[in-house]
This record gives C-alpha cells, sequence and structure tokens, in this order.
C-alpha cells in the first residue's frame, strides 16, 4: 500500500523566539489544527554547563522555562529560532500565516514549504531503533536524549 | 617623504571605521564608565583588591642575560612585575557590533604594547599580562569598540557571533553571562567570563542603538548594512592581493 506524503513546512523569524512568543504561537497553532508532528528548533540551552572551566555548575537562564502549550507543559530546552511543521494539508498553511501575522508584530518571519523533518528512515536509523521504529518519531527524537517527545493533544 | 600608513582600502563607512579604530592616533571614544574592579569580576582571573600572583620574580630582581633586544625594549608594567600571562575574550555578533574578530586583533596590535592576540571566525582573544590586560580591558569595554547587546565576554561557550538576535536584541548566550534589565535598560554581567556567578552585578551600560551601530560597525553586511560589493576600492584591493598571492606561487620573480 502506499504510505501517504505530508506536506511539510517552517516557520522562520527574524529573532530567536522569547518563551513568551512560543508560547502564543505554539498555542495559536494548535488551535488552528491540521499539523502532525512539530520540532522547535534553536540554539541549546542546557540546565548544566557542559564544557568549558565551569563544567557541570549549574546554569540558570531566563529563557529556558515551562510554557503551557494546549493542556501540556513543555520544558523549553531550546531558545527556539525555528519551527518545523509536518501538516495534514498543504490547506493549512494560510491559516497558518494568520497565525504567525497575529504574534509576529516586532519583526519579520517567513513560511517555506519543503521538507525538513525526515520521514524515511536512514541507515544510521535503522541501526539505532531498528526495524520495528515507529514512524511518526523518526526526525522528531535525538537518538541520545533519555527524554521521549511531548505529544500534545489538538482541540 | 615620512611613511604614513594607510591601514587599510575602502570608501564606505565600514572601511572608514576599520582604518579608524585601527589608527593608535584615533582616540577611542569613552561611552561608558567601567571601574578596574567592575573588570577584575567579569575577567574571574583573581579577586578584587587581592595581590597579582605571579609568574617569576620582577625584572629588577633577577639577573637578566646580557642582551642588546632586551636593552632596546621597555618592558609593560606586567613583566616588570613577572604577572601571570591571563586573557580576555570576546564575541561579536555579525548584527553589527563595533568591533569584530580580525579589526580587533589589528587593532590591539596597533595600540597596545606586549599582547598576543588570537583570532578566529566569531571570537578574539587577547592575552598578555595581568596587569596590562586589566588596564587594556577598561578601554577595551568602556569605548566604542564595545556594544552591550551584541558584544559578549566570553572566556568560553561562546557561540552566538552568527546566530539570530533574541526578541530583545541581546545576541545569544548559552551561559546568559549578561542580562538586559527591561526596567532601567541596562545590561548587567550576572557571571564572569567563564560562567561563574558573580557575587554583585556588574552594570555595562545601555545597549547603543541600530543607528550608532550602524555608522561604528566594522562588518560588511548586505542586508541592512553596507554590502562588501559595495565597496568598489576595498574589493579591488582584495582581488589584487588574492591574485598576487597566487601567482607568487608560481612565478616568485612577478
Amino acid at each position: 500500500m502506499t504510505e501517504a506524503i505530508y506536506p511539510q513546512c517552517r516557520i522562520v523569524t527574524e529573532r530567536l523566539l522569547d518563551p513568551e512568543t512560543t508560547e502564543k504561537i505554539l498555542n495559536l497553532i494548535v488551535e488552528t489544527g491540521g499539523v502532525r508532528r512539530m520540532v522547535l528548533n534553536g540554539p541549546r540551552l542546557p540546565a548544566i554547563v557542559p564544557y568549558g572551566p565551569a563544567r557541570g555548575t549549574e546554569n540558570p537562564h531566563t529563557l529556558r522555562r515551562q510554557i503551557h502549550i494546549g493542556e501540556q507543559e513543555i520544558q523549553l530546552e531550546v531558545h527556539v529560532g525555528t519551527i518545523l511543521l509536518e501538516l495534514t494539508s498543504a490547506d493549512v498553511i494560510p491559516a497558518l500565516k494568520t497565525a504567525s501575522d497575529k504574534v509576529f508584530t516586532n519583526f519579520t518571519y517567513r513560511i517555506q514549504e519543503g521538507k525538513y523533518i525526515k520521514t524515511d528512515p536512514s541507515l544510521v536509523d535503522y541501526a539505532k531503533f531498528g526495524p520495528d521504529f515507529d514512524k511518526d518519531l523518526l526526525g522528531l527524537c535525538d537518538p541520545k536524549s533519555k527524554q521521549g517527545p511531548i505529544i500534545i493533544q489538538g482541540t | 617623504m615620512a611613511y604614513k600608513p594607510q591601514y587599510g582600502p575602502g570608501t564606505s563607512i565600514v572601511a572608514e571605521n576599520r582604518r579608524k579604530y585601527m589608527d593608535p592616533s584615533h582616540k577611542l571614544e569613552k561611552i561608558r564608565d567601567v571601574t578596574d574592579e567592575d573588570i577584575v569580576l567579569i575577567l574571574g582571573h583573581r579577586a578584587p583588591g587581592s595581590a597579582y600572583p605571579s609568574a617569576h620574580p620582577p625584572l629588577s630582581e633577577q639577573q637578566e642575560p646580557k642582551c642588546p633586544i632586551r636593552k632596546l625594549v621597555e618592558p609593560t608594567e606586567g613583566a616588570k612585575h613577572g604577572d601571570r600571562v591571563r586573557y580576555i575574550q570576546f564575541t561579536d555578533s555579525m548584527y553589527f557590533a563595533p568591533g569584530q574578530p580580525y579589526l580587533r586583533s589589528y587593532a590591539e596590535s596597533y595600540r597596545y604594547r606586549g599582547i598576543d592576540p588570537g583570532t578566529l571566525s566569531g571570537r578574539q582573544i587577547v592575552e598578555c599580562r595581568e596587569r596590562d590586560l586589566e588596564k587594556y580591558s577598561v578601554e577595551l569595554v568602556g569605548t566604542e569598540l564595545f556594544d552591550p547587546a551584541r558584544t559578549g565576554v566570553r572566556g568560553a561557550t561562546v557561540h552566538g557571533h552568527s546566530l539570530r538576535l533574541a526578541e530583545d536584541g541581546m545576541m545569544f548566550d548559552m551561559l546568559q553571562r549578561c542580562l538586559l534589565d527591561k526596567k532601567t535598560g541596562m545590561v548587567n554581567y550576572v557571571k564572569n567570563q567563564i560562567g561563574e556567578p558573580l557575587d554583585r552585578v556588574v552594570k555595562v551600560g545601555k545597549p547603543m542603538d541600530e543607528k550608532w551601530l550602524k555608522a561604528h560597525t566594522t562588518i560588511f553586511h548586505s542586508l541592512g548594512g553596507v554590502a562588501f560589493r559595495d565597496d568598489e576600492e576595498y574589493i579591488e584591493y582584495v582581488q589584487r592581493i588574492h591574485s598576487l598571492r597566487t601567482k607568487y606561487g608560481f612565478m616568485p620573480m612577478e
């Protein structure tokens, strides 16, 4: 049976997003519906300093905090710069644009269509996850991370 | 005719700024007040008020070998006292930060004595004797070569030069060494340059506005700034150097 191919897009903003802005845009995206999978990309904000002379000490960071999306609490691990989305259909894109227009008022943004999240396992994925790995999780999870993906229930 | 250094080519404002910062006869404009104690705290090499640890006895107490160069070159204060060699490292945002790594190394080499600058793509380090370092650092942080939001003093974990800015205009810093106080508009250092928390915050002033930054930057930037290809004289010079270097490999006599 041929598997469905879902369209993908990404929202790229001129500035890296504050947690409050991320919370606002993600809540609007969740309300919009039509999003199958999502990845928040950006430079990492670790809880513990990972290297350098201060290695191992606590790293308090105001941008690393919990945000509330839908009915789910999410711990932000990155300073969000790009939102990657896999959609059920390309018809959702105008709604995403409306949502973005509401939130990104102080700086510009772009919505680009393309392929940004992995849909087929590579050889490395096969070696790391085995033959029976759930394809929906492919490209969403860091194989080294102990934390799994977060499932947000849409409305 | 006496030799008059030209420092660099170019007709754009960026080229003009580069020449200005490199020229030791141009006095760097003082923008903010940063005390010696503030600098010692940010550097994090010694506790404020403590004595300078030494790497060797003072030169006056040493038997120096007979050497014409040593007679010729006056040692710096730090070298005289036998201070340790310590560093300050800067990360400059490519979004119109006033200093940029290569420019910093050139400017420091023209302006200061007894230094060892190191240039990398997104950061620049300068090493010298501790006493001299503190003197130079006050100037590097207090003058027009520094912007609190777009320049960071970062000894480790320097990532940020080529990243988009945060919504409040600050350059990304994984260790968040400095914070923008939204009430006062001041940038406060809460950690020293390697990311260890400070006992008190160190104020380094307000971020400069976009207009000032574009008038004082030393980076070409085609989005919003001066594009490199718009400065024809600069391109001509760089192409000439490139061509001569390439040819020299084949035909050294040309």
